[in-house]
């Protein structure tokens, strides 16, 4: 039995009787014993519990019972999305316990679907930073080199997918969190646009730009997801209505006649050698298809990292008031302790990134330094967004590698937090303004790390850049991990 | 500059005990001069994005009662109370 099936195959193959369920999800159940002392991709395994949905999925193909399009999928959440039963820890100390009584909207509709959720993955703790460094258990690594971060902050996720310890995962991106470890980790990682996907159950970190996002081997995949988690939800006011659409339906459309603009500010200096020549292949590649590539200059994109991380901060900083330690958490008596310093020595158990962008948060919210920040922060964010609608009167598409590095060593840029942050600059436009963007496996550098590409669309436009997204997919093979 | 009095007042406002706020100072600073270029953009609209929603599509203001698997793995809870340290 081949692991490294996609998810579509995997759906097919159940369903013509050619393997299953519980054939399919032991042996990825051996496969995460066997790799993930190495990879650390998961914080919480479900064995038993996914074994015992295996066999029940069985047994309604068996009978001719009525099932669900997941055929009893394997797959992988991030730790900070909310699942019944099972732990959700943000790898965190602060959580370390918490069980959560409900599900997220996007786990309920996974399960009506008959997925299973085979285990609980790490990330960076509450989804800040990326790299899968700063998690509460240890970082995750790289699969296609141990050595090497899986970026993040939905590092698990991504590890997970190419790691072949599940088929299919969710991750959160707030400012590439899901890009990031999508093009690390050599998979295919979709952030939506704001509003498409419910975030009722993802625990909150900075609520004005994150979303849920699909991370899948192929673009076929991530279709195939999206149809099922997107849509309205009475429990997420932000989320818009109308806006079912069936996205693996005309999947293989192309793009010729398409446009496509390269964001110059994205592409220039900055970007590592192998990067640049992956995306200048990228562009010929669909030039070769028949779209028209055009270069397009955001200069906003160059205030969007300060931007976005005084947005991230002030809004972290406020999320995070709420972890007291008192309804959940670690073991910690208060006896003999006053209500706030109580308070204040638990919260000192949060990470060291995290207690960064608190601090951050508190400053640039603070009285007279308010106007010179976050208010600024917030202009930019609209002219980001102008510049944007203004490109999207003139092409269907943007282009850009989806990090300007490859993959680095683990540690290597640890203590130097603003390095690190700008790493995202190619990412974080995207959050900003709402727009959608997909980060596509392209190539691979010479030291056999993965290198990624991304394209944008304007908001809602998911099902013409998963059109954009499979074309470019097509044009390259790549190696798949070794078994 | 950003000196070790301000770290420790941000450090009471966010609720953290620091052991070592010396460890923060440099990063911070660092961080908030990077965010100094905000300062200097040039703005052609005072506009800001937000997100509207009407008042008809907030939820109605009625009472639910809680279920118990709400607070089931609350810790330190006592007859449906949380326990908490002292207020002075």
């Amino acid at each position: 039995m081949n692991l490294g099936i996609s998810a579509t195959e995997f759906t097919s193959q159940v369903s013509d009787g050619a393997i299953s369920v519980e054939e399919f999800v032991a042996k990825t159940l051996d496969r995460i014993e066997k790799v993930d002392g190495n990879i650390r991709a998961f914080i919480t395994v479900d064995s038993q519990n996914a074994l015992g949905k295996a066999r029940v999925i069985d047994k309604k193909i068996k009978s001719k019972e009525k099932i669900g399009i997941c055929f009893g999928m394997p797959i992988s959440i991030k730790d900070n999305i909310c699942t019944a039963g099972l732990k959700t820890t943000c790898a965190s100390k602060m959580l370390e316990s918490f069980v959560a009584p409900y599900d997220a909207t996007v786990i309920s509709k996974l399960k009506s679907e008959d997925a299973i959720i085979i285990g609980k993955v790490n990330l960076d703790e509450f989804a800040m930073g990326s790299t899968t460094e700063f998690s509460h258990f240890g970082p995750t690594r790289n699969p296609w080199n141990i050595e090497y971060v899986p970026g993040g902050s939905s590092g698990g996720s991504g590890a997970s997918v190419a790691a072949l310890e599940c088929l299919a995962a969710l991750g959160s991106d707030t400012g590439g969190s899901v890009r990031s470890p999508a093009s690390f980790c050599s998979v295919v990682g979709l952030k939506p646009t704001y509003g498409l996907i419910s975030r009722y159950g993802l625990v909150s970190y900075a609520n004005s730009i994150e979303q849920v996002g699909p991370m899948a081997k192929t673009v076929e995949d991530v279709a195939f997801l999206l149809n099922i988690i997107s849509g309205h939800d009475a429990h997420d006011n932000t989320t818009a209505k109308n806006t079912r659409i069936d996205y693996v339906k005309d999947l293989k459309s192309g793009i010729s006649g398409k446009k496509i603009g390269i964001i110059s500010q994205m592409t220039g200096d900055g970007v590592d050698k192998e990067v640049e020549c992956a995306t200048n292949g990228a562009i010929s590649k669909l030039q070769d298809l028949g779209a028209q590539c055009v270069p397009v200059s955001i200069d906003a994109v160059e205030h969007s990292v300060a931007a976005y991380y005084t947005i991230a901060a002030a809004e972290a900083s406020s999320n995070l008031s709420r972890y007291d330690n008192l309804r959940y958490g670690f073991d910690f008596g208060i006896e003999g302790y006053e209500f706030k310093a109580f308070i204040s020595k638990a919260r000192s158990n949060f990470g060291p990134e995290v207690i960064r962008r608190m601090l951050l948060g508190a400053f640039v919210l603070s009285a007279g330094y308010y106007g010179k920040y976050y208010l600024k922060a917030q202009k930019v964010r609209t002219m980001i967004k102008a510049q944007l609608d203004e490109a999207f009167k003139n092409v269907d598409y943007l282009i850009s590698p989806t990090m300007p590095i490859l993959p680095f060593k683990i540690g290597e840029k640890i203590d130097d937090p603003l390095k690190l942050y700008l790493t995202d600059i190619n990412t974080v436009t995207a959050n900003l303004s709402g727009i959608p963007a997909i980060s596509i496996p392209f190539a691979m550098s010479r030291s056999g790390l993965p290198i990624g590409i991304q394209l944008f669309a304007n908001s809602f436009k998911e099902k013409e850049l998963l059109q954009a997204a499979h074309a470019l997919q097509e044009t390259t093979k790549l190696p798949g991990i070794a078994i | 500059m950003v000196e070790k009095k301000e770290i420790e007042h941000l450090a009471d406002l966010v609720k953290v005990n620091l052991s070592e706020p010396e460890k923060y100072i440099k990063q911070v600073e660092q961080i908030l001069n990077y965010f100094d270029r905000l300062d200097k953009v040039e703005f052609q609209s005072d506009e800001t994005l937000g997100i509207q929603i009407t008042t008809e599509d907030l939820r109605d203001d009625v009472h639910i009662p809680y279920e118990d698997s709400l607070i089931e793995h609350l810790k330190k809870d006592q007859n449906n109370f949380i326990r908490a340290p002292k207020m002075v």
